[in-house]
């Protein structure tokens, strides 16, 4: 078992954005979304097209993600999906609206019309930020987190957490696999656990402590590492902060991230656009 | 006039959590562009003495500390860390544990970003130190993948970017091969000829003589024992002790006029059914990813002691990890007992093949160590009835007796490794396969647990002939291979090179070189005297031949 | 361990909470190989107990680290993309764990061991709130939803990895401080 990063480098229009316009961003559409409680499709359809347009650019293989994808369908078709469908609760409370016509009944429950257009709106809109929260992994340099984080105005100490994080995963993934193996060559097998709940967590000791054990170890030596070079006494210089540039497509990506974020909240309590509403073409399906 | 650049005044240290002294009124004075050469048991106060020197202790670690620790003139107590750091560069034992960032230039940038020194600083800096050590090649490697070799040099590195005028090195020569050791020796020869004072704690002190150290400070329970010229040691140290060049061994023990041990008589080489058999064995880790083993052949005989020697990452516990199943070949089969491993799950092929993996912090989990070596029995279903006997006999073999009771994650290293091979040994296998045995412990410690397995001093029932049918061990010290092995392998170029006796596989310098194993003075010294003594004998035993 | 103040945040907490995160990314990225235990809908997730312990052990700073940067790594090795409210729930499940820190003197006393399970499940509740509440807004589900469908289970699976594993963590911590004692 070997931890590989699911970052690759591609020349693409999405990796040649700094990172920090790709955070700003990615806050900006699910604030500018969410905090508002935008509901209305005529809102959510081009947002969504928006970020069905960057995630084919940021051009991440099928194969890749085709397990996450699954797992999210799954989660927003099952959960939420239907969950609304049925209830119809959590969004807007006019969805709940005795008045909107039933078209069919289960388990009791009626089905409206409203809770169908809800149950779909809220699958596409869930679906628009998820695009943007997938590609993140495969896009962003592991090696850059912690300095974009530094730019974004967190601390050095905080910053530098997020590299040294970065640093120690392989290490402790190994580590997790050698003691995998040296306990399967003393005989255990995970497989062949069994009993209660309890018992079954309690046999898991042998995996989880000399691996847990060894990082507290190591965390003194790094601590003496790091003392000895000097970390934390002055501001840090960040070598690689230089790289990290807004040149002309961050300006643009960014002003559209901030026309996206204000503009949820003009179109809601400014203008009264964006609540939930059933528009007449799907009312007329089922009449 | 510039101050000595280190003097140590009648410096006394006790940890807070330790009733004893951990240092023991010590004192010491370096000049500029000296060597210093520190050795001593487990335990000494080797490196609560580099601590002091470098300022960690009194302000990282309690205690009361008495006495003066100079540096160029100043108290390092009352330096403000990040001149401390400019003045005392510290490289710590395992490099794994103390790389901080991702890739090589950040790494080796660490230190000058910490002082917030301007970015075209760092980055001359950070090229100065690649190519003082010639490791231009590595700028833009990610750390995780670098060989253990590659870690330390970067992290030299790292320490060299800070322009310290004192370097502080605490047993940086663990787990590289003889090779890669040999070099880092002569990059710290060649900062002392720079002007550096160069402070090295090793305990293998044989090794470290290469580096022409200017004078050996040895120590025993936080005192100095001696202090001075390396030309006086083997009068002044024991070399049971310390592992000491073979010519000086014999010149000790002929001068004290000891007894000289009988030799202890050779291994019986029995060649009955094998019971690992590697046919034609091929093994990459991924479809992506290159060859480590090449139609690789093995058997493994009753009765065979094997050492296993070869440089770092040539895939020496790629290669026994198959004999236990953990790794299962891409082409080609290993058979256990005439089973194919791919057949057989790791826990049944457990019964016959133990196998002690290199660090025993990878699989200490027990609250007791009694219950730490019943694990193993017990996954295997064994009897209830025998199982304790099967643990106080373990338990007794490495030397633990009175230790059943102990949390093993509360013990030393050289303890915790001891309880990793008891756990094997309680699972009463066959075959015996251990993961570089000695390392990181001390020379006393490893020679007799070494002794009480491979029964080489006639005292001791050797532990190997009564429990197991064969026995192989990797390595990297050359003289386990000279004193305990009856077969040796080396392993290099995806395949096995040579496989024989120790005396025909070992004779060839220049094939141990190429593959990274520096031939030490016990082998040349056994070599020169094979006529007589007709085997390889530890270097006591060769007292009584040696002219 | 001398916590001598709850919040500093110095070398220490960096490393600790960076060696936290990363313990806790590996850990959930390997329960995606590794057969664990399942009831009904909830599923248990043993690198929980390990960000417990983080907190318990090292304070709040460290735990809250541990969880959010574990969660987001834990996330991105698998693949799954960068969930912020669900990180940001880890992270407080870490945090309020590691208010008990300063009030740990043995980690082998039975008395200290229940303070430290107790803020434990005190901060997966938090911490799972969080998570789960934050779902109404971003994926607009209703209470009920967000309470049966994400709270429930995650509550019910993290509280009970932290009652069994913790303890023993604890004790194996206390072995190891003993050897170390700084
Ligand atoms: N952080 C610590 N707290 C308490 N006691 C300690 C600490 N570090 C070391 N000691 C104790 O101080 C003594 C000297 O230890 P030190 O680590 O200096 O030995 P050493 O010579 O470096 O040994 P080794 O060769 O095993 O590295 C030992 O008894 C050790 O147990
Ligand atoms: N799990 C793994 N996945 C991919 N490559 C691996 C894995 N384990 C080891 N390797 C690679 O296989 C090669 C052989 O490694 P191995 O650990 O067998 O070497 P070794 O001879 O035991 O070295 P050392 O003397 O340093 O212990 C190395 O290049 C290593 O990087
Ligand atoms: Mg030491
Ligand atoms: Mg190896």
């Amino acid at each position: 078992m070997l931890v590989t990063w699911k970052y690759r480098p591609r020349n693409t229009f999405i990796q040649r954005l700094d990172p920090r316009t790709r955070l700003l961003f990615f806050f900006c559409v699910i604030f500018g979304l969410t905090l508002p409680d935008i509901w209305d499709y005529r809102v959510i359809l081009p947002l969504f097209a928006m970020s069905l347009t960057l995630y084919l650019l940021a051009r991440i293989e099928w194969k890749d993600v085709k397990r996450v994808w699954l797992f999210i369908f799954v989660l927003v078709f099952m959960i939420v999906g239907l969950n609304a469908l049925l209830s119809g609760r959590g969004g807007p409370a006019s969805v709940t609206n005795t008045a909107s016509p039933v078209v069919f009944e289960v388990l009791g429950i009626d089905v409206t019309i409203a809770k169908i257009w809800f149950a779909l709106t809220q699958v596409v809109r869930m679906i628009t930020m998820t695009l943007l929260a997938i590609p993140i992994p495969y896009t962003m340099d592991p090696n850059i987190y912690g300095t974009a984080f530094r730019k974004l105005g967190s601390s050095d100490k905080v910053s530098f957490t997020m590299d040294l994080a970065f640093r120690f995963l392989p290490t402790f993934a190994r580590d997790f696999t050698i003691t995998m193996d040296s306990q399967r060559a003393r005989g255990y097998e995970l497989e062949k656990v069994k009993g209660g709940i309890a018992s079954r967590l309690r046999k898991l000791a042998p995996l989880i402590i000399p691996v847990v054990m060894q990082s507290t170890v190591t965390g003194e030596e790094v601590i003496d590492a790091m003392d000895l070079r000097a970390f934390g006494t002055n501001p840090r210089t960040w070598i690689k902060a230089d790289d990290l540039r807004y040149k002309f497509a961050d300006y643009i990506m960014l002003g559209l991230a901030l026309i996206l974020l204000v503009g949820g909240f003009v179109l809601r309590f400014g203008l009264g656009i964006g609540e939930f509403f059933i528009p007449d073409f799907f009312t007329n399906l089922f009449l | 006039m510039p101050e000595k650049p280190l003097v140590i005044d009648s410096l006394t240290f006790k940890y807070k959590t330790r009733p004893e002294l951990a240092l023991e009124d010590v004192s010491l004075e370096l000049k500029q562009g000296e060597l210093l050469l520190i050795a001593g048991s487990s335990g000494c106060g080797k490196t609560t003495l580099a601590r002091c020197i470098n300022g960690l202790i009194p302000r990282s670690y309690r205690g009361e500390r008495s006495g003066k620790v100079l540096l160029h003139g100043r108290e390092v107590a009352d330096m403000p860390i990040p001149e401390m750091a400019q003045v005392v560069g510290t490289l710590l034992q395992d490099p794994e544990r103390q790389i901080v960032a991702s890739n090589v230039f950040n790494e080796i940038a660490f230190g000058p970003e910490n002082l917030g020194l301007p970015r075209g600083e760092i980055i001359s800096r950070v090229d100065q130190a690649l190519s003082r050590l010639k490791l231009e090649y590595l700028r833009e490697r990610e750390t995780f993948n670098l060989s253990g070799g590659e870690k330390q040099k970067v992290a030299l590195a790292g320490v060299l970017t800070m322009n310290p005028s004192i370097l502080l090195l605490d047993e940086p020569l663990a787990s590289l091969d003889p090779a890669s050791a040999h070099e880092a020796l002569e990059v710290f020869r060649s900062l002392a000829d720079e002007g550096k004072t160069v402070i090295l704690v090793e305990h293998r002190v044989e090794d470290a003589i290469e580096a022409k150290p200017d004078r050996l400070l040895y120590m025993e329970e936080g005192r100095i024992k001696y202090l001075g010229p390396i030309t006086d040691l083997p009068k002044e140290i024991d070399h049971t002790q310390v592992k000491l060049p073979a010519p000086w061994v014999v010149r000790r023990v002929k001068a004290q006029g000891a007894t000289v041990k009988e030799p202890p008589k050779p291994p019986v080489q029995e060649r009955g059914d094998p019971l690992v058999v590697f046919e034609d064995v091929s093994f990459r880790y991924d479809s992506d990813l290159p060859f480590i083993l090449e139609n690789v052949n093995l058997k493994i005989f009753p009765g065979d002691l094997i050492a296993v020697l070869g440089p770092n990452g040539a895939g020496k516990s790629t290669l026994v990890k198959h004999a236990i199943g953990l790794l299962k070949p891409t082409s080609g089969r290993v058979l256990v007992e005439g089973q194919d491993t791919r057949k057989l799950s790791v826990a049944q092929i457990a019964r016959t093949l133990g196998y002690v993996f290199q660090s025993p912090t990878h699989m200490l989990y027990a609250p007791t160590v009694q219950e730490e070596l019943e694990f193993g029995p017990k996954n295997l279903a064994y009897d209830p009835m025998l199982i304790p006997k099967f643990v106080n006999e373990s338990l007794s073999t490495v030397n633990l007796n009175g230790f059943a009771e102990y949390p093993p994650l509360g013990l030393s290293f050289g303890q915790q490794k001891r309880t990793t091979i008891a756990a094997v040994l309680a699972m009463r296998s066959k075959i015996l396969i251990m993961d570089e045995p000695t390392a990181g412990q001390d020379f006393a410690n490893y020679t007799h647990f070494m002794n009480t397995m491979c029964d080489v001093s006639e005292d001791a029932q050797s532990v190997l002939s009564a429990n197991f049918a064969a026995t192989l061990f990797i390595t990297h010290d050359l003289d386990l291979a000279v004193t305990y092995a009856n077969r040796a392998l080396l392993f290099g170029d995806r395949r096995i090179i040579a496989d024989g006796k120790p005396q025909d596989v070992l004779k060839d310098e220049e094939l141990l070189l190429k593959y990274r194993v520096r031939p030490t003075s016990l082998l040349r010294l056994n070599l020169s005297l094979l006529p007589q003594t007709g085997r390889f004998l530890p270097a006591e035993s060769l007292a009584a031949y040696a002219p | 361990m001398n916590n001598s103040s709850t919040w500093e945040f110095g070398t220490r907490q960096v490393v600790y909470g960076a060696i936290g995160a990363a313990l806790y990314g590996v850990l959930s990225w390997a329960s995606n190989f590794v057969p664990l235990p399942a009831a009904g809908n909830v599923t248990f997730r043993p690198a929980v107990a390990v960000l417990i312990f983080f907190g318990v052990a090292y304070g709040p700073w460290v735990g809250f680290l541990a969880g959010f940067i574990g969660n987001t790594l834990g996330d991105a090795i698998s693949g799954w993309g960068f969930f912020w409210n669900w990180s940001v729930g880890n992270g407080l499940m870490g945090l309020v764990a590691g208010l008990v820190a300063a009030q740990i003197k043995d980690f082998r006393a039975q008395g200290d061991i229940v303070k430290a399970v107790i803020y434990g499940i005190v901060g997966v509740a938090v911490g799972m709130l969080f998570a789960s509440f934050t779902e109404m807004i971003t994926s607009g589900i209703d209470f009920n939803t967000a309470l049966v469908g994400y709270f429930v289970p995650a509550f019910i699976g993290n509280a009970v990895v932290t009652v069994i594993l913790v303890p023993i963590l604890m004790i194996a911590f206390a072995a190891v401080a003993s050897r170390r004692g700084r």
